[in-house]
């Protein structure tokens, strides 16, 4: 019998969940760092990045395997097949995303108030409250994006999870194995919550980002 | 107040000048009307006026001091007199109250009477707890020209304050920015000719793709 669907949901909100917290913080301080980089070089990164967000997850699962099977250079931390594994990956897929949507936001935002502080002849310094008075709902849309691309992120952990039964089966994983098996109804069903996470957590992202993305 | 510009050139690229050796002194106060087709460079030179962008050639000479060789709390100071509109309103998230209130807010005043007077004036009471993102074009420019009337700043650079506004509030922007002019420094970029403004004003400048006609 396959395991309990609430199981897995559970499993795959909270690894994803946590994947999402690591590519929201790396990517948040990535895209701060290129901020204060030159433009030239900045504008260069994020055209890697731009090029990233559409990468293969199964390339990006494929990666991380080669670094942590047991004969990789990490295989000593004895992570294939667990949930770590799948966590790092789901950051991985997640990550260029993050970095491209905090970049161009913080860009212009920057612009912006930086213009409305010196037009106001405010004291420049007023520009870093103003920032973050403005950015949470931008910052907590980026989240729900990076959430969301985890989740529905098949082909990295079918490579470095395995689809184990009470490890590392996720919403993704499950489907492509109960499909296999013939258990439609309940493939089905795990689509359906799938569709619901991810599509509905993007249109409520999009639709708290609208309130600032001008 | 003085406000000086010597031998300012203007670039955004590096390559090509979109102002050329521009020579400039307002002082005391009165009306300045810079006019000039779209893309002449109105908007680049008021911003430099305003000491909001650095010449990339000459000096800026406010009271005798050069401003971009002073340091930042200096800067801070002598910006303080000196306030622009934008010719694109810049809001941020929040209400028009907020909005509206922001200059005051951030340079630490709390007595609200003449911006009340103002919201009156201008007719927007009603919209004060409006979402800035729900405004019109000519509501949000009533929002960033009574945010800055209220400051009663020494100097006041306006970049085509009439567009998308109503004639009836034309004409009150029209009595206000004439007084104000009895006792500080106002100047006003547009590209058609408003006859009242040329009635008034102490001098009229023709900027043609980059170069000033006085
Ligand atoms: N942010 C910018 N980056 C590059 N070029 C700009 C920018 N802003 C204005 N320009 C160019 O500078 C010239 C002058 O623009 P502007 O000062 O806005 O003129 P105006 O206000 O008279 O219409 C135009 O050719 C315009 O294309
Ligand atoms: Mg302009």
């Amino acid at each position: 019998m396959a395991e309990p669907l609430v199981d897995i949901v559970a499993r795959s909100i909270y690894i994803s969940l946590a994947a999402a917290l690591i590519a929201f913080t790396f990517g948040a301080l990535i895209s701060l760092l290129m901020l204060v980089t030159p433009r030239r070089l900045s504008e260069m990164l994020i055209g890697v990045f731009d090029a990233l967000v559409g990468a293969p997850t199964v390339v990006v699962g494929l990666i991380v395997y080669m670094l942590i099977y047991p004969g990789g250079p990490l295989g000593f931390l004895k992570l294939l097949y667990t949930p770590t594994a799948l966590i790092v990956s789901q950051a991985l897929v997640a990550l260029p995303i993050v970095v491209t949507l905090l970049y161009r936001y913080f860009e212009q935002l920057w612009s912006d108030v930086k213009e409305l502080v010196l037009s106001l002849g405010a004291p420049a310094g007023k520009v870093y409250p103003l920032i973050l008075r403005e950015s949470p709902p931008a910052l907590i849309a980026v989240y729900l994006i990076a959430f969301s691309r985890a989740i529905g992120a098949l082909g990295a952990v079918m490579v470095v999870g395995g689809g184990i039964e009470g490890l590392t089966n996720v919403v993704t994983t499950a489907i492509a194995l109960e499909v296999l098996l013939g258990n439609y109804e309940y493939a089905l069903a795990l689509g359906g919550i799938l569709v619901v996470l991810t599509v509905g957590l993007s249109v409520v992202a999009r639709a708290i980002g609208g309130l600032v993305w001008r | 107040m003085e406000v000086r510009l010597e031998d300012v050139w203007f670039s955004y690229d590096g390559r090509r000048y979109v102002l050329k050796s521009i020579n400039m002194e307002i002082k005391g106060g009165g009306l300045h009307v810079v006019m000039g087709p779209n893309g002449s460079g109105k908007t680049t030179l008021l911003k430099i006026l305003s000491l909001i962008y650095k010449p990339t050639r000459g000096s800026v000479i406010v009271d005798g001091r050069s401003y971009w060789d002073l340091g930042p709390a200096e800067r801070d100071l002598v910006r303080h007199h000196i306030v622009y509109v934008h010719d694109k309103p810049i809001l941020l998230r929040g209400d028009v109250w907020y909005n509206v209130s922001l200059g005051l807010k951030l340079r630490g005043f709390n007595n609200y009477d003449y911006l009340e007077e103002l919201i009156k004036r201008y007719g927007l009471s009603e919209l004060l707890k409006s979402s800035s993102r729900s405004l019109s074009a000519g509501q949000r420019r009533l929002v960033s020209v009574i945010r800055v009337l209220a400051l009663k700043p020494r100097v006041l650079v306006l970049d085509e304050p009439f567009n998308y506004l109503d004639s009836s509030r034309v004409k009150i922007l029209l009595e206000d920015i004439i007084a104000m002019a009895e006792s500080s420094l106002v100047v006003i970029a547009t590209h058609y000719v408003v006859r009242e403004l040329r009635d008034n004003a102490v001098k009229m400048y023709e900027l043609v793709e980059g170069s000033l006609r006085g």
